[in-house]
């Protein structure tokens, strides 16, 4: 059977190399890797208005898997764009804090993360031992966008070290959103 | 008070941004105090000012979100004697940003409210399309340069841009018009180039400025030095053309 949707991939910063669930995923048919024109230095605007682009020339309704700073994306483009309605669901899969002191320096732009709710259905998957999350920063985020928290125990920043592979969960808890 | 001003032309490669920044230089050339504000999310106008657009902490973008004032974003041009509010591919995303925020098309007039006792020109180089960065820069301005190739088509480009302006200052800008007309990329030698140049001026009058920047290597060649051609090669004929363009929109400056 068809998938009656598209994937649309969003990583974080620097990317998501071989290994990621991300990389496994957009093997996968039905899926958009969305490829950012600057990984490394990640300006919120410029993100912002690549994911405008790709909604828009991708047919059809979209669920977004998003990962780290892929998920401060959604939150963003959701509070600004006019084509949210194209969305039917989003995976936010380890936010990363980008209010923390640390990352603040080095992602200017993102703080202070948008915390609007999110405009369509969205479950968050958080790990206990996310080096750039505290749990109870992803519990915040959670509530505030209105997703429903997945606590994924201790799965670090739920990346290629994490060695998901696939991650067949994962993709259960998009599609069944 | 500066006298702020747009430089657009709604038809793509007529010399928009050489002429930006070139003005930009040769005003500074001549003594005027002059920021250079770049719409244009390509960034040719800052990289062509020898500032790196991938580098900047601080661009027009955080400019038209609030987050930053002009006086704190805009960077030296090098020795060319001019500042920028520089542009990247972050602007995009005001195109996204702005649509639902309050004043949406009047960020960058209010921004440079702020500074207009700093500077005797502000020259914005607009993106070719109609957006709301292109709004944003002709509801700012007081008026509109225009770089135009004389070729047959280049009169259509002309025909939208008009009509852009019209409703701009019918709806949102009534200071808003066309100040000059300027023939750039000229070679004398084509006929063609000769005939439009004055079907030119039987339409437009004196909004057609007497200088004529000639097609030269020069100015193709400086931007890849991030230098204006003004500041790349002074001696070149299109160089000294722009300081008298320059030295020609100050002494009319009055009458506009």
């Amino acid at each position: 059977m068809a998938t009656p949707h598209t994937v649309l991939i969003l990583p974080g910063w620097q990317s998501s190399g071989p290994g990621h669930w991300q990389a496994h995923w957009a093997t996968l048919p039905g899926t958009v890797w969305v490829e950012q024109d600057d990984w490394q230095r990640p300006r919120r605007g410029d993100w912002l208005a690549r994911l405008d682009e790709v909604v828009i020339d991708t047919p059809g309704p979209l669920r977004l898997a998003a990962h780290s700073l892929g998920c401060l994306l959604v939150a963003a483009w959701a509070r600004h764009s006019r084509h949210t309605a194209r969305v039917q669901a989003a995976l936010l899969v380890a936010p990363g804090d980008a209010e923390d002191p640390v990352l603040r320096e080095r992602l200017p732009g993102w703080a202070p993360i948008e915390r609007q709710r999110l405009p369509f259905a969205s479950r968050l998957v958080a790990s206990r031992n996310d080096p750039f999350c505290r749990w109870p920063r992803a519990e915040q985020l959670a509530r505030d966008w209105g997703a429903e928290l997945i606590d994924l125990g201790e799965a670090g920043h739920i990346n290629a070290d994490s060695g998901l592979g696939d991650w067949p969960q994962g993709q259960a808890w998009l599609h069944t959103l | 008070m500066a006298k702020i001003f747009c430089i657009a032309n709604q038809k793509g490669g007529v010399g928009k941004t050489t002429t930006t920044v070139n003005l930009a230089a040769a005003l500074a050339r001549i003594g005027q105090r002059v920021l250079l504000v770049d719409l244009d999310p390509q960034g040719n106008a800052t990289m062509g000012s020898g500032i790196d657009k991938r580098s900047m902490a601080l661009s027009v973008y955080d400019v038209l979100l609030e987050s930053a004032g002009v006086a704190e974003a805009a960077l030296p041009a090098g020795d060319a004697g001019y500042q920028v509010l520089g542009a990247n591919r972050e602007l995009a995303g005001a195109e996204v940003e702005l649509v639902d925020l309050p004043h949406r098309d009047q960020r960058l007039r209010q921004a440079l409210t702020a500074v207009e006792g700093s500077y005797d020109f502000v020259l914005i180089d607009c993106p070719p399309s109609l957006s709301m960065l292109t709004l944003n820069g002709l509801c700012a301005a007081h008026g509109v340069i225009v770089p135009m190739q004389c070729e047959y088509f280049a009169l259509e480009g002309l025909t939208d841009l008009v009509n852009t302006i019209r409703q701009v200052h019918a709806n949102l800008n009534k200071e808003l018009k066309i100040i000059a007309l300027l023939r750039v990329m000229f070679d004398p030698r084509v006929t063609l180039q000769q005939q439009v140049s004055e079907q030119l001026k039987a339409h437009f009058g004196s909004k057609v400025f007497d200088t004529v920047i000639p097609r030269n290597v020069r100015l193709a060649e400086a931007p890849s030095y991030g230098l204006p051609g003004v500041v790349f090669d002074a001696g070149a004929k299109g160089s000294q053309a722009y300081v008298e363009f320059a030295r020609e929109l100050v002494r009319r400056l009055p009458e506009l």
